[in-house]
Protein backbone atom coordinates (compact mmCIF):
# COMPACT_ATOMS: atom_id res chain seq x y z
CA UNK A 1 0.00 0.00 0.00
CA UNK A 2 2.53 2.23 1.28
CA UNK A 3 4.88 1.74 -1.84
CA UNK A 4 2.15 2.36 -4.08
CA UNK A 5 1.39 5.71 -2.56
CA UNK A 6 5.24 6.47 -2.64
CA UNK A 7 4.98 6.05 -6.65
CA UNK A 8 1.82 8.04 -7.06
CA UNK A 9 3.29 10.58 -5.29
CA UNK A 10 6.01 10.97 -7.16
CA UNK A 11 4.39 10.94 -10.43
CA UNK A 12 1.74 13.79 -9.09
CA UNK A 13 4.94 16.01 -8.33
CA UNK A 14 7.10 14.79 -11.58
CA UNK A 15 4.28 14.49 -13.94
CA UNK A 16 4.58 17.35 -16.90
CA UNK A 17 0.88 16.90 -18.77
CA UNK A 18 -1.46 19.81 -18.35
CA UNK A 19 -3.99 17.69 -16.08
CA UNK A 20 -0.71 18.14 -13.71
CA UNK A 21 -0.63 22.04 -14.58
CA UNK A 22 -4.57 22.05 -14.25
CA UNK A 23 -5.53 23.62 -10.30
CA UNK A 24 -6.23 21.31 -7.67
CA UNK A 25 -9.60 22.88 -7.15
CA UNK A 26 -11.28 21.68 -10.47
CA UNK A 27 -9.54 18.00 -10.69
CA UNK A 28 -11.24 17.82 -7.29
CA UNK A 29 -14.56 18.70 -8.46
CA UNK A 30 -14.20 16.82 -11.62
CA UNK A 31 -12.77 13.55 -9.42
CA UNK A 32 -15.59 14.21 -6.99
CA UNK A 33 -18.10 14.55 -9.81
CA UNK A 34 -16.67 11.43 -11.21
CA UNK A 35 -17.02 9.20 -7.80
CA UNK A 36 -20.47 10.45 -7.04
CA UNK A 37 -22.07 9.38 -10.49
CA UNK A 38 -20.30 6.16 -10.58
CA UNK A 39 -22.07 5.30 -6.76
CA UNK A 40 -25.26 6.88 -8.18
CA UNK A 41 -25.97 5.72 -11.75
CA UNK A 42 -28.16 3.75 -12.60
CA UNK A 43 -27.26 2.96 -16.27
CA UNK A 44 -25.05 0.17 -17.13
CA UNK A 45 -23.96 1.80 -20.04
CA UNK A 46 -23.17 5.33 -18.19
CA UNK A 47 -20.59 3.37 -15.61
CA UNK A 48 -19.17 2.06 -19.03
CA UNK A 49 -18.81 5.05 -20.13
CA UNK A 50 -17.81 6.69 -16.68
CA UNK A 51 -15.51 3.83 -16.63
CA UNK A 52 -13.65 4.49 -19.64
CA UNK A 53 -13.43 8.28 -19.22
CA UNK A 54 -11.55 7.37 -15.68
CA UNK A 55 -9.30 5.29 -17.64
CA UNK A 56 -8.54 7.98 -20.34
CA UNK A 57 -8.32 10.57 -17.72
CA UNK A 58 -5.39 8.08 -15.89
CA UNK A 59 -3.40 7.45 -19.20
CA UNK A 60 -3.68 10.85 -20.50
CA UNK A 61 -1.76 11.63 -17.64
CA UNK A 62 0.92 9.46 -18.14
CA UNK A 63 0.22 7.79 -14.78
CA UNK A 64 2.12 3.93 -15.31
CA UNK A 65 -0.55 1.56 -16.17
CA UNK A 66 0.73 -0.80 -13.97
CA UNK A 67 0.64 1.01 -10.86
CA UNK A 68 -2.60 2.89 -11.78
CA UNK A 69 -4.14 -1.08 -11.96
CA UNK A 70 -2.65 -1.83 -8.91
CA UNK A 71 -3.82 0.55 -6.81
CA UNK A 72 -7.52 1.09 -8.55
CA UNK A 73 -7.75 -2.59 -8.44
CA UNK A 74 -7.82 -2.63 -4.65
CA UNK A 75 -11.31 -2.66 -4.10
CA UNK A 76 -11.81 -5.83 -6.10
CA UNK A 77 -11.34 -8.25 -3.60
CA UNK A 78 -14.43 -6.79 -1.46
CA UNK A 79 -16.10 -6.20 -3.35
CA UNK A 80 -16.54 -10.26 -4.69
CA UNK A 81 -17.74 -10.93 -1.27
CA UNK A 82 -20.60 -8.40 -1.92
CA UNK A 83 -20.76 -9.78 -5.60
CA UNK A 84 -21.20 -13.15 -4.06
CA UNK A 85 -24.09 -11.78 -1.30
CA UNK A 86 -26.08 -10.12 -4.28
CA UNK A 87 -26.03 -13.05 -7.03
CA UNK A 88 -28.96 -12.59 -8.94
CA UNK A 89 -28.31 -14.69 -11.96
CA UNK A 90 -28.18 -11.38 -14.01
CA UNK A 91 -24.78 -10.25 -15.75
CA UNK A 92 -25.93 -6.39 -14.78
CA UNK A 93 -25.64 -6.44 -10.86
CA UNK A 94 -22.46 -7.87 -10.87
CA UNK A 95 -21.47 -5.79 -13.89
CA UNK A 96 -22.83 -2.92 -11.38
CA UNK A 97 -21.16 -3.83 -8.41
CA UNK A 98 -17.79 -4.26 -10.16
CA UNK A 99 -17.72 -1.11 -12.34
CA UNK A 100 -19.21 1.45 -9.61
CA UNK A 101 -15.88 0.38 -7.00
CA UNK A 102 -13.72 0.85 -10.20
CA UNK A 103 -14.37 3.80 -11.42
CA UNK A 104 -14.18 5.89 -8.11
CA UNK A 105 -10.92 4.02 -7.02
CA UNK A 106 -9.48 4.93 -10.91
CA UNK A 107 -10.77 8.60 -10.33
CA UNK A 108 -9.05 8.98 -6.97
CA UNK A 109 -6.19 7.31 -8.27
CA UNK A 110 -6.14 10.40 -10.96
CA UNK A 111 -6.80 13.09 -8.79
CA UNK A 112 -3.83 11.64 -6.85
CA UNK A 113 -1.26 11.19 -9.75
CA UNK A 114 -1.47 14.25 -11.01
CA UNK A 115 -2.14 16.34 -7.93
CA UNK A 116 0.70 17.21 -5.62
CA UNK A 117 -0.19 16.48 -2.00
CA UNK A 118 0.18 20.24 -0.49
CA UNK A 119 -2.00 21.49 -3.46
CA UNK A 120 -4.46 18.47 -2.68
CA UNK A 121 -4.62 18.79 0.91
CA UNK A 122 -4.99 22.47 1.01
CA UNK A 123 -8.54 22.86 -0.34
CA UNK A 124 -10.13 20.12 1.72
CA UNK A 125 -7.74 21.19 4.81
CA UNK A 126 -10.25 24.86 4.29
CA UNK A 127 -13.39 22.71 5.02
CA UNK A 128 -11.52 20.66 7.94
CA UNK A 129 -11.56 22.17 11.54
CA UNK A 130 -8.08 23.63 12.13
CA UNK A 131 -6.18 20.51 13.94
CA UNK A 132 -7.78 18.16 11.48
CA UNK A 133 -7.10 19.79 8.24
CA UNK A 134 -3.16 20.14 10.30
CA UNK A 135 -3.26 16.85 11.29
CA UNK A 136 -3.59 15.65 7.05
CA UNK A 137 -0.42 17.62 6.40
CA UNK A 138 1.41 16.28 9.40
CA UNK A 139 0.72 13.30 9.15
CA UNK A 140 0.83 12.62 5.09
CA UNK A 141 4.61 14.21 5.87
CA UNK A 142 5.52 11.75 8.92
CA UNK A 143 4.11 8.79 6.78
CA UNK A 144 6.88 7.91 4.69
CA UNK A 145 9.32 8.42 7.29
CA UNK A 146 7.88 6.19 9.84
CA UNK A 147 7.18 3.98 7.07
CA UNK A 148 10.97 3.64 6.47
CA UNK A 149 11.43 3.00 10.32
CA UNK A 150 8.55 0.56 10.89
CA UNK A 151 10.02 -1.69 7.62
CA UNK A 152 13.81 -1.53 9.04
CA UNK A 153 12.54 -1.81 12.76
CA UNK A 154 10.61 -5.55 11.09
CA UNK A 155 13.72 -6.31 9.39
CA UNK A 156 15.79 -6.09 12.43
CA UNK A 157 13.13 -8.38 14.36
CA UNK A 158 13.45 -10.92 11.90
CA UNK A 159 17.22 -10.68 11.47
CA UNK A 160 17.82 -10.90 15.54
CA UNK A 161 15.15 -13.58 16.20
CA UNK A 162 12.33 -12.01 16.94
CA UNK A 163 9.98 -14.05 14.30
CA UNK A 164 10.49 -16.87 16.09
CA UNK A 165 9.85 -18.65 19.11
CA UNK A 166 5.90 -18.97 20.77
CA UNK A 167 3.58 -16.19 18.87
CA UNK A 168 3.05 -14.08 21.93
CA UNK A 169 6.56 -13.76 22.61
CA UNK A 170 7.06 -12.71 18.87
CA UNK A 171 4.11 -9.99 19.18
CA UNK A 172 5.63 -8.60 22.63
CA UNK A 173 8.42 -7.92 21.01
CA UNK A 174 6.83 -6.73 17.83
CA UNK A 175 5.10 -4.44 20.44
CA UNK A 176 7.91 -3.05 22.13
CA UNK A 177 9.71 -2.33 18.86
CA UNK A 178 6.43 -0.37 17.90
CA UNK A 179 6.61 1.60 21.06
CA UNK A 180 10.62 2.79 20.06
CA UNK A 181 8.03 4.33 16.75
CA UNK A 182 5.61 6.01 19.18
CA UNK A 183 8.80 7.35 21.07
CA UNK A 184 9.86 8.47 18.02
CA UNK A 185 6.87 10.14 16.73
CA UNK A 186 7.22 12.20 20.43
CA UNK A 187 10.49 13.61 19.79
CA UNK A 188 9.45 14.51 16.06
CA UNK A 189 6.82 16.27 17.32
CA UNK A 190 9.09 17.93 19.33
CA UNK A 191 11.34 18.97 16.65
CA UNK A 192 8.71 20.03 13.76
CA UNK A 193 7.10 22.54 16.53
CA UNK A 194 10.38 23.91 16.95
CA UNK A 195 10.97 24.26 13.62
CA UNK A 196 7.13 25.99 12.63
CA UNK A 197 7.78 28.26 15.39
CA UNK A 198 11.27 29.01 13.89
CA UNK A 199 9.98 29.50 10.60
CA UNK A 200 7.23 32.01 11.55
CA UNK A 201 4.27 29.53 11.98
CA UNK A 202 1.00 31.90 12.04
CA UNK A 203 -1.33 29.12 13.50
CA UNK A 204 -2.29 27.10 10.75
CA UNK A 205 -0.66 24.86 8.06
CA UNK A 206 -2.38 26.56 4.55
CA UNK A 207 -0.28 24.29 2.37
CA UNK A 208 0.51 26.06 -0.68
CA UNK A 209 -1.20 29.10 -2.87
CA UNK A 210 -1.91 27.39 -5.98
CA UNK A 211 -4.58 25.21 -5.63
CA UNK A 212 -6.90 27.55 -7.18
CA UNK A 213 -4.79 29.35 -9.31
CA UNK A 214 -6.61 28.89 -12.84
CA UNK A 215 -4.66 28.26 -15.93
CA UNK A 216 -5.25 27.32 -19.76
CA UNK A 217 -4.62 23.83 -18.49
CA UNK A 218 -8.18 24.11 -16.37
CA UNK A 219 -10.17 24.43 -19.49
CA UNK A 220 -9.23 20.90 -20.32
CA UNK A 221 -10.89 20.05 -16.77
CA UNK A 222 -14.27 21.75 -16.89
CA UNK A 223 -14.26 20.55 -21.26
CA UNK A 224 -13.73 16.72 -19.31
CA UNK A 225 -16.67 18.19 -16.95
CA UNK A 226 -18.92 19.09 -19.64
CA UNK A 227 -18.42 16.03 -21.48
CA UNK A 228 -19.30 13.58 -18.43
CA UNK A 229 -22.46 15.46 -17.43
CA UNK A 230 -24.10 15.49 -21.30
CA UNK A 231 -22.89 12.03 -21.00
CA UNK A 232 -24.17 11.43 -17.93
CA UNK A 233 -28.02 13.39 -19.21
CA UNK A 234 -28.11 11.05 -21.95
CA UNK A 235 -27.20 7.67 -20.61
CA UNK A 236 -28.87 7.95 -17.18
CA UNK A 237 -32.24 6.32 -18.32
CA UNK A 238 -30.55 3.41 -20.22
CA UNK A 239 -29.98 0.16 -19.59
CA UNK B 1 -10.43 -6.86 10.72
CA UNK B 2 -10.01 -3.47 12.28
CA UNK B 3 -10.28 -1.25 8.50
CA UNK B 4 -13.08 -1.05 7.19
CA UNK B 5 -11.97 -1.71 3.38
CA UNK B 6 -15.58 -1.23 1.61
CA UNK B 7 -15.29 0.29 -1.76
CA UNK B 8 -17.42 2.79 -2.87
CA UNK B 9 -21.22 1.90 -4.53
CA UNK B 10 -21.63 -1.00 -3.24
CA UNK B 11 -23.23 0.41 0.35
CA UNK B 12 -26.27 1.73 0.35
CA UNK B 13 -26.42 5.66 0.35
CA UNK B 14 -29.05 5.54 3.59
CA UNK B 15 -25.97 3.86 4.76
CA UNK B 16 -22.94 5.67 4.66
CA UNK B 17 -24.76 8.88 4.02
CA UNK B 18 -25.67 9.91 7.62
CA UNK B 19 -22.23 7.92 8.73
CA UNK B 20 -20.42 10.39 6.73
CA UNK B 21 -22.84 13.06 8.28
CA UNK B 22 -22.28 12.00 11.56
CA UNK B 23 -18.52 11.45 11.49
CA UNK B 24 -18.59 15.42 10.13
CA UNK B 25 -20.25 16.21 13.40
CA UNK B 26 -18.21 14.69 15.66
CA UNK B 27 -15.42 15.64 13.74
CA UNK B 28 -16.14 19.19 14.39
CA UNK B 29 -17.03 18.41 18.35
CA UNK B 30 -13.40 17.04 18.72
CA UNK B 31 -11.75 19.68 16.98
CA UNK B 32 -14.13 21.92 20.19
CA UNK B 33 -12.92 19.76 22.42
CA UNK B 34 -9.38 20.00 22.34
CA UNK B 35 -9.15 23.58 20.77
CA UNK B 36 -6.82 24.62 23.36
CA UNK B 37 -4.26 21.78 22.59
CA UNK B 38 -0.97 22.69 21.72
CA UNK B 39 0.68 23.00 18.03
CA UNK B 40 3.09 20.06 19.72
CA UNK B 41 -0.02 17.90 20.15
CA UNK B 42 -1.37 18.11 16.34
CA UNK B 43 2.42 17.31 15.24
CA UNK B 44 2.11 14.23 17.88
CA UNK B 45 -0.91 13.14 16.67
CA UNK B 46 0.28 13.39 13.18
CA UNK B 47 3.52 11.50 13.86
CA UNK B 48 0.92 9.04 15.33
CA UNK B 49 -1.98 8.90 12.51
CA UNK B 50 1.08 8.07 10.06
CA UNK B 51 2.13 5.25 12.45
CA UNK B 52 -1.12 3.80 12.57
CA UNK B 53 -1.12 3.34 8.68
CA UNK B 54 2.50 2.94 9.04
CA UNK B 55 1.83 -0.14 10.82
CA UNK B 56 -1.20 -1.21 8.52
CA UNK B 57 1.07 -2.05 6.08
CA UNK B 58 2.79 -4.63 8.23
CA UNK B 59 1.62 -8.10 7.67
CA UNK B 60 0.86 -10.59 10.74
CA UNK B 61 0.85 -13.74 9.10
CA UNK B 62 -1.78 -15.71 10.00
CA UNK B 63 -2.18 -18.88 9.15
CA UNK B 64 -2.99 -18.98 5.01
CA UNK B 65 -3.99 -15.17 5.62
CA UNK B 66 -2.27 -12.07 6.86
CA UNK B 67 -3.15 -9.80 9.13
CA UNK B 68 -3.04 -5.80 9.11
CA UNK B 69 -2.39 -4.19 12.30
CA UNK B 70 -4.16 -1.06 13.48
CA UNK B 71 -2.93 0.40 17.04
CA UNK B 72 -6.11 1.49 17.75
CA UNK B 73 -5.64 0.74 21.55
CA UNK B 74 -2.34 1.86 22.02
CA UNK B 75 -3.30 5.41 19.68
CA UNK B 76 -6.30 5.68 21.55
CA UNK B 77 -4.88 5.26 25.05
CA UNK B 78 -2.20 8.05 24.14
CA UNK B 79 -3.85 10.59 22.66
CA UNK B 80 -7.80 10.35 24.21
CA UNK B 81 -11.15 10.25 22.80
CA UNK B 82 -11.10 13.29 20.67
CA UNK B 83 -7.79 13.62 19.00
CA UNK B 84 -8.31 9.96 18.30
CA UNK B 85 -11.37 10.35 16.38
CA UNK B 86 -9.17 13.24 14.15
CA UNK B 87 -6.71 11.15 13.91
CA UNK B 88 -8.60 7.77 12.38
CA UNK B 89 -10.40 10.36 9.89
CA UNK B 90 -7.64 11.69 8.78
CA UNK B 91 -6.09 7.92 7.76
CA UNK B 92 -8.79 6.96 6.67
CA UNK B 93 -8.91 10.13 4.42
CA UNK B 94 -5.20 9.11 3.51
CA UNK B 95 -6.23 5.66 2.73
CA UNK B 96 -9.05 6.73 0.75
CA UNK B 97 -7.73 8.52 -1.61
CA UNK B 98 -4.90 5.74 -2.91
CA UNK B 99 -7.99 3.64 -3.39
CA UNK B 100 -8.01 1.51 0.02
CA UNK B 101 -11.77 2.31 0.99
CA UNK B 102 -13.94 4.29 -0.48
CA UNK B 103 -13.84 8.13 -0.51
CA UNK B 104 -17.54 8.07 -0.02
CA UNK B 105 -17.37 5.29 3.40
CA UNK B 106 -14.28 7.78 5.10
CA UNK B 107 -17.48 8.55 7.23
CA UNK B 108 -18.88 5.15 8.24
CA UNK B 109 -14.71 3.88 8.40
CA UNK B 110 -13.50 7.11 10.94
CA UNK B 111 -16.88 6.38 13.01
CA UNK B 112 -16.27 2.26 13.32
CA UNK B 113 -12.23 2.73 14.19
CA UNK B 114 -13.08 5.99 16.28
CA UNK B 115 -15.70 4.49 18.28
CA UNK B 116 -13.32 2.17 19.36
CA UNK B 117 -10.48 4.44 19.93
CA UNK B 118 -12.30 7.11 21.76
CA UNK B 119 -13.37 4.27 24.52
CA UNK B 120 -9.58 3.26 25.04
CA UNK B 121 -8.35 5.69 27.40
CA UNK B 122 -11.68 5.45 29.47
CA UNK B 123 -11.51 2.32 30.13
CA UNK B 124 -7.37 2.19 30.60
CA UNK B 125 -8.17 4.92 33.30
CA UNK B 126 -10.31 2.24 34.96
CA UNK B 127 -7.92 -0.63 34.77
CA UNK B 128 -4.74 1.11 35.41
CA UNK B 129 -4.34 1.54 39.65
CA UNK B 130 -5.00 -2.06 39.60
CA UNK B 131 -3.75 -3.94 36.64
CA UNK B 132 -0.62 -1.73 36.03
CA UNK B 133 -0.18 0.21 32.47
CA UNK B 134 0.64 -3.64 30.31
CA UNK B 135 -2.56 -4.66 31.63
CA UNK B 136 -4.99 -1.16 31.74
CA UNK B 137 -3.43 -0.98 27.73
CA UNK B 138 -4.15 -4.91 26.88
CA UNK B 139 -7.93 -4.34 28.60
CA UNK B 140 -8.54 -1.04 26.51
CA UNK B 141 -6.87 -2.64 23.19
CA UNK B 142 -9.58 -5.46 24.07
CA UNK B 143 -12.81 -3.13 24.24
CA UNK B 144 -11.53 -0.65 21.54
CA UNK B 145 -10.89 -3.91 19.13
CA UNK B 146 -14.22 -5.19 20.17
CA UNK B 147 -16.08 -2.26 19.90
CA UNK B 148 -14.54 -1.48 16.58
CA UNK B 149 -15.05 -4.97 15.30
CA UNK B 150 -18.79 -5.00 16.06
CA UNK B 151 -19.87 -2.00 14.28
CA UNK B 152 -17.57 -3.73 11.57
CA UNK B 153 -19.60 -6.52 11.18
CA UNK B 154 -22.80 -4.54 11.79
CA UNK B 155 -21.72 -2.16 8.96
CA UNK B 156 -20.98 -5.10 6.76
CA UNK B 157 -24.14 -6.85 7.70
CA UNK B 158 -26.37 -4.14 6.97
CA UNK B 159 -25.21 -3.49 3.59
CA UNK B 160 -25.25 -7.17 2.89
CA UNK B 161 -29.22 -7.25 3.52
CA UNK B 162 -29.58 -4.32 1.58
CA UNK B 163 -28.61 -6.50 -1.11
CA UNK B 164 -31.19 -8.43 -0.29
CA UNK B 165 -28.70 -11.72 0.40
CA UNK B 166 -30.07 -14.61 2.19
CA UNK B 167 -29.63 -15.61 5.19
CA UNK B 168 -27.02 -18.83 4.24
CA UNK B 169 -24.83 -16.29 2.90
CA UNK B 170 -25.06 -13.84 6.03
CA UNK B 171 -24.20 -16.97 8.00
CA UNK B 172 -21.59 -17.63 5.77
CA UNK B 173 -19.98 -14.13 6.49
CA UNK B 174 -20.18 -14.08 9.82
CA UNK B 175 -18.64 -17.90 9.73
CA UNK B 176 -15.43 -16.44 8.20
CA UNK B 177 -15.49 -12.84 9.89
CA UNK B 178 -16.10 -13.58 13.33
CA UNK B 179 -13.16 -16.01 14.11
CA UNK B 180 -10.99 -13.31 12.89
CA UNK B 181 -12.34 -11.04 14.84
CA UNK B 182 -11.98 -12.80 17.88
CA UNK B 183 -7.66 -13.78 16.59
CA UNK B 184 -7.43 -9.88 15.77
CA UNK B 185 -8.66 -9.01 19.12
CA UNK B 186 -5.83 -11.47 20.56
CA UNK B 187 -2.98 -10.13 18.55
CA UNK B 188 -3.68 -6.44 18.94
CA UNK B 189 -3.77 -7.23 22.65
CA UNK B 190 -0.69 -8.74 22.48
CA UNK B 191 1.21 -6.15 20.48
CA UNK B 192 -0.37 -3.39 22.73
CA UNK B 193 0.95 -5.28 26.14
CA UNK B 194 4.75 -4.77 24.29
CA UNK B 195 4.02 -0.82 23.33
CA UNK B 196 2.94 -0.76 27.14
CA UNK B 197 5.28 -2.35 28.90
CA UNK B 198 8.31 -0.38 26.86
CA UNK B 199 6.78 2.87 27.28
CA UNK B 200 6.52 2.13 31.22
CA UNK B 201 9.88 1.50 31.29
CA UNK B 202 11.50 4.31 29.26
CA UNK B 203 8.60 7.38 29.43
CA UNK B 204 6.27 6.61 31.49
CA UNK B 205 5.46 10.28 31.31
CA UNK B 206 3.69 9.51 27.64
CA UNK B 207 0.92 6.80 29.33
CA UNK B 208 -1.72 8.95 30.98
CA UNK B 209 -1.19 9.25 34.64
CA UNK B 210 1.64 8.01 34.09
CA UNK B 211 4.48 10.56 35.97
CA UNK B 212 5.41 13.67 36.88
CA UNK B 213 5.68 14.76 33.01
CA UNK B 214 1.93 13.67 32.19
CA UNK B 215 1.01 16.94 32.16
CA UNK B 216 3.52 18.38 29.90
CA UNK B 217 2.70 15.76 27.18
CA UNK B 218 0.38 15.96 24.22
Amino acid sequence: MINTLAQIDHVASAGRTPWHRASALSKLLLASGLVLLAVFAPSLRLLAGLYATAWALALSARLPWRLTLAASGYPLAFTLLFLLARWDGTAGTPLRLLLRPLTASLAAVWLVGTTPYPDLFAPISRVLPRSVGDGLFLTYRALFELMGRTSGLWRALRLRGGASGPARRRLTLAGEGFATMVLYGFERSQRLYATMLLRGHSGRICGCRHWAEWSRADLLVAATALVVTAGAVLLWRTP
Amino acid sequence: MSHLHIPDGVLPPLLWIPGLLLALLLLGLSALAARGASRQQVAYQGALGALMLAVMAVEVPLGPLEYHLSLLGPVGVLLGPAATFQVVFVANAILALVGHGGLTVVGLNALVLGAGGALARPVYGLIARRAGAPGAMVGATIVAQAVSGALWLLVVGVGLRAGAAGTARLGLFAGIAFPMWIVGIGIESVVAFGVARFLARVRPDLLPGGGPMAEETP
